[in-house]
């Protein structure tokens, strides 16, 4: 007897005519038909829950510490309703050898029905040997893991991107699984770490649903990155009017004015934290006065001073911002043409002159 | 043709003034010199407002609905992107529809040796080491291939990386995001990047001006044909009576 | 063939070997291996960190005011401990210091993080080493609801009918057939003594404490933005304070102080309600248990953290107790010095690195880390598939700390000893009163039990302190202070063009440091040396072996084949092994090749 997403449902007191509405308005809310509605509540209602096979390669541990975190749905009820949470090295009760074994039997005994989702990433350095699992390269596990997969889940920034071992240098050459693995499909849920309810609602939709949610081109659900934290910014009138924190703890700090100044990076980060907020909506980083560090975004590591407005560019071996650049640049071209001009004037000079003699 | 005549006339005066008799050639048709200084109006507004978009001016006092100055930089902004971008779209259009000069910053001949002859020796010339300049009805080779590389090819990239920009605030279900944002801002990594590269770009614009403004005050005096009153005339003035080199 | 450490450990390879690889309910990647003679007694112990991620060559060249996002992402469990250990290290640096609200909401987040931490280690990482999900089947509701009254009288969640809820739930999970995390687990093995009723109420409190862990971080959320890896700034704390002013919904306001309260409030009921009974549930059932002393009944170490008033880092001004213990000496508790190049030095002839010429140790400020992948001779396997490393050769990304030449253990439990040798009053009253319910002598302290215990003594210790220091804050507030940064030394040009400095905080998981150096506005140089490089660190050039090697020992195995015992006490310290297992040369020059000898 297995306990379906209806089960839970019931459990926590709703009833049939209310999961049912549920079911519609979920169907609705997605931009889906009416007929849909007896497809969501048959699926939710009998389906088994799904093997989850969540490896950690080189990562902090944040994204699971995050996805427990959630508050809707509860990760209590993911885990025992929701998915078989069979193999994840930071909370499963075996280790050693039992616990290698489930990756095998997961792997050789649901082929194409199990998701495999991925903490942190492989470095390929060293033979792969810089993350070492059960004696051999964590790449090794990650590739045989990801061989019969439905589909990958890549947990945060540095499953997405690479992240902070990542960082220039990369000294292990941390590599986001994407580039490891080319054969499945990949969905993306960047940050450092998502938001919790991010991440469980990402979870809840490819169960409902048994697909991916809408992707844009880099592979993340439009659902929470199709906006930049600035476009939902409750501090963007401040933006707007012109207002700013000028620095830690002045007037405008303490009146909740834009930090745009102060280097935040919600202008060019693509996350739901300035709508979802955090731990259960709790708050955000630009709400609790810090700007934002811009940490769902590819190479966030590498783009200069997280207070600077104005980031580095770092190539051709300079790094600098473009303001620098730019004004070394037209100081350097403005006084060419200076001398250039005092040059003609004498060459001209001396030549009318020597006309004149 | 009464404004023939007042060209006319003032060639004329030149002439007078230089002493010498003048040739005059019509090569900037009225919607190439019209764009030009729309152009040049939108750049000098793009830049100003793009400069205080990245460092903007101290804060304001008060409350938020009272002010809308970042969103009225933003706005001048965003509208001369379009005056541009348009303006841009129509040279494009002129430079097939134009006479043969509207075309010749599109289409360098790269191919042609003596047109990179023409290049070095007006390099040459910049550099006091020819004697004197070749003469020119069109854009001298050097001319030429700066406008091309420099102007043509970073306003393109200002445009896409603008629109990429602007795409990302009208939101992933705009024309702009689907044409512009959905593919330059991945190429680039992040929207950041580009942020940091458009801005380069001002910057690269901001040199251009300064040596176009340069060379054509510089040209206007020492060279052998009008540069800047042929911008507003359309006529080019030559100030002797040899042949041109670029073969009219 | 048997060898005598100088730490008094005698080291027996000769019997069975069993590798657990990876070591699962800890933060990164592990492997023990240990030898079992024909008694199933553990005669020798091999720990080693299988993860490496070179975040001190990625800070080079940056900007010290950054420093802390990055350090930060060493650890996402202990997050934000990094940070602030990062951000004292800039300001000790710079001489930067920061006014006394950012001093007690910088406690408060640390303090929530030690009441989170201990509470989620608890729970969902050391929990299955003791507790058995299958075997709270077999539980009588009514009989748990008695037991859980008898605990915890206050507790309001302890009905029969609730137990029963619980226990049909998990009823339904397990005849699914789908076991999930408790999947593969231990459940036959007879190394579990709790009663089915006790093992219902702690798996109860499992899901319980689920729910609850999530709420407890709300602090640091609205303090730090988000959590994990909340905000920080070198000079104060980002979250600026308007209680009453124009504009106060910006910022944190009496609503945001109120929310901060509440929290605090349910945490203290949480950790005295669910958390200590639990404890002492459990360890009643345990009491014989008395293996996994290891270093701590010889040599462990505090820095000491939460500074009562800011920019005070001395002993006496240190809520949590700074000092070391060496050989057993109770009586003696020594000074610790940070900037000493003679006390903390980092050895690695057991390490996967190694040390230009024959120099041994090296104090993290002129620390030297050169990446040199050699395995032991007698390894077993190939370089990409080692079935048993070779102790006598290099076997860990771990580098080998030590104090004044001696391994120590850090963490709670060395916390709660030198407090204890030092006669704090709160350690004191907590842990005697702990001893007396047990009825356990003095001694239990020192075992894998008693660092089990002296985390939840402290989760219940921070707890109280969070409400001390949000009393402290409003109390300033109170008396027009509302000052959060110090903003004099923010911008580089006000530095001296080279500057070093030291941070250090005491994480969940023990005594924890930064240097830095700072040149020319940048990073020059950084070293880390964290809790799991003191605890799980490998042997050192005297052969001295480390506290998880220590503390598995000579313990008993039930089931030679099934590694609960050694899950138990590894668990106790709970590892964390990206923090540990990070460190980078200066020069980041490129990577020797593996070499099997």
């Amino acid at each position: 007897m297995l306990e379906s997403f209806y089960d839970v449902m019931r459990r926590q007191g709703i009833s049939r005519r209310s999961f049912l509405k549920f079911c519609s308005l979920t169907a609705a809310s997605l931009g889906l038909g009416p007929s849909f509605n007896a497809t969501i509540a048959h699926a939710m209602e009998n389906k088994p829950r799904i093997p989850v096979l969540w490896l950690h390669g080189l990562e902090c541990t944040c994204c699971s510490e995050s996805f427990i975190r959630s508050a809707h749905p509860l990760v209590k009820d993911v885990i025992l309703s929701m998915l078989s949470l069979d193999y994840d090295d930071t909370i499963m009760a075996s280790a050693g050898h039992q616990a290698e074994a489930i990756v095998t039997e997961i792997v050789e005994k649901n082929k194409g029905n199990y998701i495999l989702a991925v903490e942190g990433n492989p470095p390929l350095n060293e033979d792969g040997m810089f993350c070492i699992i059960g004696g051999k390269p964590f790449v090794d596990q990650l590739k045989y893991a990801a061989s019969n997969a439905k589909a990958i889940i890549s947990w945060g920034s540095c499953a997405s991107w690479g992240c902070v071992q990542a960082a220039r240098p990369n000294p292990t050459r941390a590599t986001p699984v994407h580039q490891v693995i080319t054969d499945k499909p990949i969905i993306k849920v960047p940050g450092c770490p998502p938001i919790a309810e991010v991440m469980t609602a990402v979870v809840t939709y490819i169960l409902t649903f048994e697909r991916f949610p809408e992707l844009d081109r880099q592979g993340r659900p439009k659902m929470f990155y199709s906006q930049r934290i600035h476009d939902k910014c409750y501090r963007r009138p401040h933006f707007d009017a012109g207002q700013y924190v000028e620095s830690w703890d002045d007037e405008g700090a303490r009146k909740g004015y834009c930090l745009y100044k102060m280097g935040c990076k919600g202008p060019t980060t693509y996350n739901a934290c300035s709508t979802v907020r955090w731990n259960n909506g709790t708050s955000f980083p630009i709400q609790s006065g810090h700007g934002c560090i811009g940490c769902s975004e590819e190479g966030f590591w590498d783009k200069g001073g997280f207070y600077d407005r104005l980031t580095n560019i770092n190539a051709f071996g300079i790094e600098a911002n473009a303001d620098k650049i730019g004004l070394t640049a037209a100081a350097v071209v403005g006084g060419a043409a200076a001398i250039h001009a005092g040059v003609t004037a004498v060459k001209r000079a001396r030549e009318s002159g020597d006309k004149q003699s | 043709m009464a404004r023939k005549a007042s060209v006319d006339s003032a060639a004329l005066a030149l002439a007078a003034a230089h002493g010498q008799e003048q040739e005059a050639v019509y090569i900037y048709e009225a919607p190439v010199r019209l764009w030009h200084w729309v152009n040049a109006l939108a750049i000098l507004v793009l830049a100003v407002s793009g400069y205080f978009i990245g460092s903007p001016f101290p804060t304001l006092s008060g409350e938020a609905s009272s002010h809308y100055l970042m969103g009225y930089i933003r706005f001048a902004h965003f509208a001369a992107g379009y005056v541009l971008a348009i303006g841009f779209l129509f040279r494009i259009y002129w430079a097939l529809a134009g006479n043969h000069h509207a075309h010749q910053i599109f289409v360098p001949p790269v191919h042609s040796a003596s047109w990179w002859d023409g290049v070095i020796h007006e390099a040459k010339w910049y550099l006091f080491l020819a004697r004197e300049p070749r003469k020119y009805v069109g854009h001298n080779p050097l001319a030429t291939l700066t406008m091309h590389f420099v102007f043509i090819w970073v306003i393109v990239f200002m445009i896409f990386t603008g629109f990429a920009l602007y795409g990302e605030g009208e939101g992933m279900d705009s024309w702009q995001y689907r044409l512009f944002s959905s593919w330059i801002i991945p190429l680039f990594g992040q929207s950041q990047d580009v942020h940091t590269w458009h801005h380069l770009g001002m910057w690269a614009i901001v040199c251009f001006s300064l040596v176009h403004i340069y060379a054509a005050v510089r040209e206007d005096i020492v060279s052998r044909q009008s540069i800047i009153s042929s911008m507003i005339s359309g006529w080019r003035m030559f100030k002797d009576h040899r042949p041109p080199d670029d073969g009219h | 063939m048997t060898v005598q450490t100088p730490n008094g450990f005698i080291l027996d390879t000769s019997g069975k070997r069993v590798v657990v690889d990876p070591v699962t309910r800890i933060e990164g990647h592990m492997r023990c291996e240990v030898n079992i003679n024909d008694q199933n007694i553990i005669t020798n112990a091999v720990s080693s960190g299988t993860m490496w991620r070179g975040l001190e060559v990625i800070l080079k060249g940056r900007d010290p005011r950054d420093a802390w996002a990055f350090v930060q992402r060493i650890c996402g469990v202990c997050t934000g401990t990094h940070a602030l250990t990062s951000v004292r290290a800039v300001e000790d640096a710079l001489n930067i210091s920061i006014p006394e609200n950012a001093n007690s909401i910088r406690n408060m987040m640390q303090l929530t993080l030690q009441v989170h931490d201990h509470l989620v280690h608890f729970y969902h990482l050391h929990a299955l080493d003791w507790v058995n999900p299958v075997n709270a089947l077999k539980a009588d509701p009514k009989a748990t609801s008695e037991l859980q009254q008898s605990v915890s009288p206050s507790n309001p969640r302890s009905s029969p009918g609730y137990f029963r809820d619980v226990q049909n739930r998990l009823k339904k999970f397990v005849d699914s057939g789908q076991l999930g995390p408790f999947k593969n687990g231990y459940w036959t093995n007879p190394a579990y003594k709790l009663p089915p009723e006790a093992d219902l109420m702690a798996v109860t409190h499992y899901l319980e404490a689920l729910d609850f862990q999530k709420d407890i971080m709300k602090i640091r959320t609205i303090f730090g933005g988000k959590d994990p890896h909340p905000n920080w700034i070198v000079g104060g704390v980002p979250c600026a304070i308007n209680v009453d002013g124009v504009g106060a919904v910006g910022a944190v306001n009496m609503e945001r102080l109120n929310y901060v309260s509440s929290i605090i409030d349910a945490s203290i009921e949480f950790v005295n309600q669910v958390y200590i009974p639990d404890l002492v549930a459990v360890g009643s059932f345990y009491k014989d248990w008395l293996y996994g002393g290891g270093l701590s009944g010889k040599n462990v170490l505090s820095y000491g953290d939460i500074p009562d008033n800011a920019n005070d880092y001395s002993a006496k001004n240190l809520m949590m107790p700074r000092g070391a213990i060496i050989n057993g000496n109770l009586k003696e508790v020594m000074e610790v010095d940070l900037r000493d190049p003679e006390q903390v030095q980092e050895f690695v002839p057991h390490s996967w690195y190694s040390y230009p010429g024959d120099q041994k140790g090296l104090h993290p400020w002129d620390g030297v880390t050169d990446p040199t992948f050699v395995l032991g001779p007698n390894t077993v396997g190939t370089r990409t598939d080692i079935r048993q490393l070779d102790e006598s050769g290099k076997y860990s990304w771990i580098k080998a700390p030590r104090w004044k030449g001696n391994a120590m253990e850090v963490g709670p439990l060395a916390r709660y000893i030198v407090g204890y040798a030092q006669g704090n009053a709160e350690i004191t009253e907590q842990v005697n009163g702990l001893l007396g319910t047990l009825n356990v002598p003095v001694d239990a302290l020192f075992s894998t039990l008693g660092r089990t215990a002296a985390r939840a003594l402290e989760c219940q210790w921070a707890a109280g302190k969070l409400r001390y220091f949000m009393d402290k804050l409003m109390t300033n507030l109170k008396n027009g202070d509302s000052s959060t940064a110090n903003t004099t030394n923010w911008d580089p040009s006000t530095w001296p063009k080279e500057a070093k400095g030291v941070g250090f905080t005491e994480a969940p998981r023990g005594a924890l440091a930064h240097w830095i150096k700072i040149k020319d506005m940048k990073i020059e140089n950084y070293q880390c040396v964290v809790p799991t490089t003191w605890n799980g660190s490998p042997r050192d050039d005297a052969g001295n072996i480390g506290a998880f090697e220590a503390a598995l020992m000579n313990t008993k195995v039930e089931v030679p084949d099934e590694p609960v015992e050694i899950l138990r006490t590894l668990h106790s310290f709970d590892p964390c092994l990206a923090c540990s297992t990070h460190v980078m040369s200066e020069d980041g020059r490129e990577l020797t090749k593996v070499r099997v000898r």
